[in-house]
């Protein structure tokens, strides 16, 4: 096998997601546990180190964008194809698996390196869930129904979804250079400092460097195939880290693996696993753990439809569109990351007035009504 | 007499479910009872540290025995 530019982005995506994946495993870096303490507790640690990496990664990947290093603008996320439907549904759809599924991709996958054998069920159940939407009998439902819903925005006289083009397309002003690096530093700014004004995420180091080293990842993979791996006569599409279509991938990747060829999705999938692997054994904290709960089992089923249906319609997970798509400042990355967090404490604040033997549907629309008014939720 | 006003058997669910179920018991409870959780995420030793911090409700006892986590609350 000779050993091809391909490679060489496969196997430094492997080694950034193996410091990924010890990272979130020792920080207990996760975006539901994010959601969860913050509309369960008040508590806003774990929400700062996500919207902490999100500030760091806007940052690096604006900088390696503007300084011609990068074409960050040729990665899914930035297209001209507003996909508002993929982002809007999909996006609750995730948020609502990721809470049954007792996690997101990526925290899915560092509980798997755990030993975690719930996650592991969840994520084969996501992987195939994703491949369907990808390629099979799901995709059938998302090119009838979710696809219709995309936006053509050139059409709008908009030259793309990033924040500067919207901008520049609603009010007329050219969005020149100098607008692009004051709307990328500007979100960059504002999300970092709103990070450091909780001062939960200030007491607690865990969430800084999870923070800040997740950021630094999410800028690694865009160096990796952005710059590293250019190469005219063997490219790779330019991306960075993101979980629901790789992990289908890679699934379908270890069954055909004589007939396919690694990527730097597939690598970022198994370094993950790997990385909070070695963290568990080293730690001592590698355990195995099983369903003990028919419930349980049901919603963990439930969460990885839901999120390998849900992910690739909004074209990533937490992670995905949640800090790699937001570091490109694509609209459709916002909108699908608050509707991931709408659905998610949408789904646990069904949970918790379900515990009153409460109907579905009256639980449903008491908890709109508690996102609605946040003050009702500290009860 | 056991020292605990109330148990609540979590075991075998991941976060969120611990804390939530947690909080509704809790809800139920006088100032001053204790609420005894156990648990088998290992997430939930978090989980737990950062709800009583958070509420005001002392955590007494964050113990493990055998594959379970033990949380005594007193509710604040």
């Amino acid at each position: 096998m000779e050993f091809s530019n391909l490679h060489l982005v496969a196997g430094l995506g492997f080694l950034l997601a193996v410091v990924f994946g010890a990272v979130a495993n020792r920080t207990n870096f996760c975006t539901m546990g994010a959601v969860s303490d913050w509309v369960n507790m008040g508590l806003k640690g774990r929400l700062g180190a996500w919207v902490l990496a999100m500030g760091i990664a806007i940052a690096g990947a604006q900088i390696l964008e503007l300084t011609g290093l990068v074409d960050i603008g040729s990665s899914i996320y930035r297209t001209t194809s507003f996909g508002l439907g993929g982002y809007l549904i999909g996006g609750l759809l995730f948020g609502i698996g990721m809470t049954l599924g007792g996690g997101c991709g990526q925290r899915t996958l560092v509980r798997v390196g755990t030993g975690n054998l719930k996650s592991l069920v969840v994520l084969l159940v996501l992987a195939v869930s994703a491949y369907m939407t990808l390629r099979g009998l799901f995709a059938v439902l998302r090119v009838a129904a979710i696809e219709p819903m995309t936006i053509d925005l050139q059409a709008q006289g908009i030259a793309d979804q990033g924040l500067a083009s919207v901008l520049a397309g609603w009010t007329g002003i050219e969005a020149t250079d100098t607008v692009r690096w004051a709307v990328g530093l500007a979100v960059a700014a504002l999300l970092c400092l709103w990070a450091f004004s909780q001062k939960a995420l200030r007491d607690n180091k865990d969430n800084i460097v999870a923070g800040v080293v997740i950021g630094l990842i999410i800028i690694g993979g865009w160096v990796t195939t952005g710059l590293i791996g250019m190469d005219d006569f063997d490219p790779v599409p330019v991306e960075a880290m993101s979980f629901i279509a790789p992990t289908g991938n890679t699934l379908s990747y270890l069954m055909t693996y004589t007939g396919s060829t690694i990527n730097f999705g597939i690598a970022v999938v198994l370094g993950v696993i790997a990385g909070s692997f070695i963290y568990a054994l080293f730690s001592r904290t590698f355990a195995i753990e099983t369903f003990t709960d028919r419930q349980d089992m049901i919603n963990h089923l439930s969460g990885g439809v839901l999120m390998g249906f849900g992910g690739v319609l909004a074209l990533g997970c937490t992670v995905g569109q949640g800090i790699t798509g937001i570091s490109t400042l694509a609209l459709g990355s916002f909108i699908a990351a608050i509707s991931i967090i709408v659905g998610s404490a949408l789904t646990m604040r069904i949970q918790y007035h379900r515990m009153d033997e409460m109907g579905l549907f009256a639980a449903l629309g008491t908890g709109v009504a508690d996102l609605l008014m946040p003050w009702r939720m500290k009860d | 007499m056991s020292n605990f006003t109330k148990q609540l058997d979590a075991s075998g669910l991941n976060c969120p479910m611990p804390i939530l179920r947690a909080k509704k018991a809790l809800k139920e409870l006088q100032a001053g009872d204790i609420l005894r959780v156990i648990a088998t995420d290992p997430g939930s030793v978090k989980d737990f540290e950062a709800f009583a911090k958070q509420t005001g409700n002392e955590l007494l006892e964050s113990a493990e025995e055998g594959d379970s986590f033990i949380y005594r609350l007193k509710k604040a």
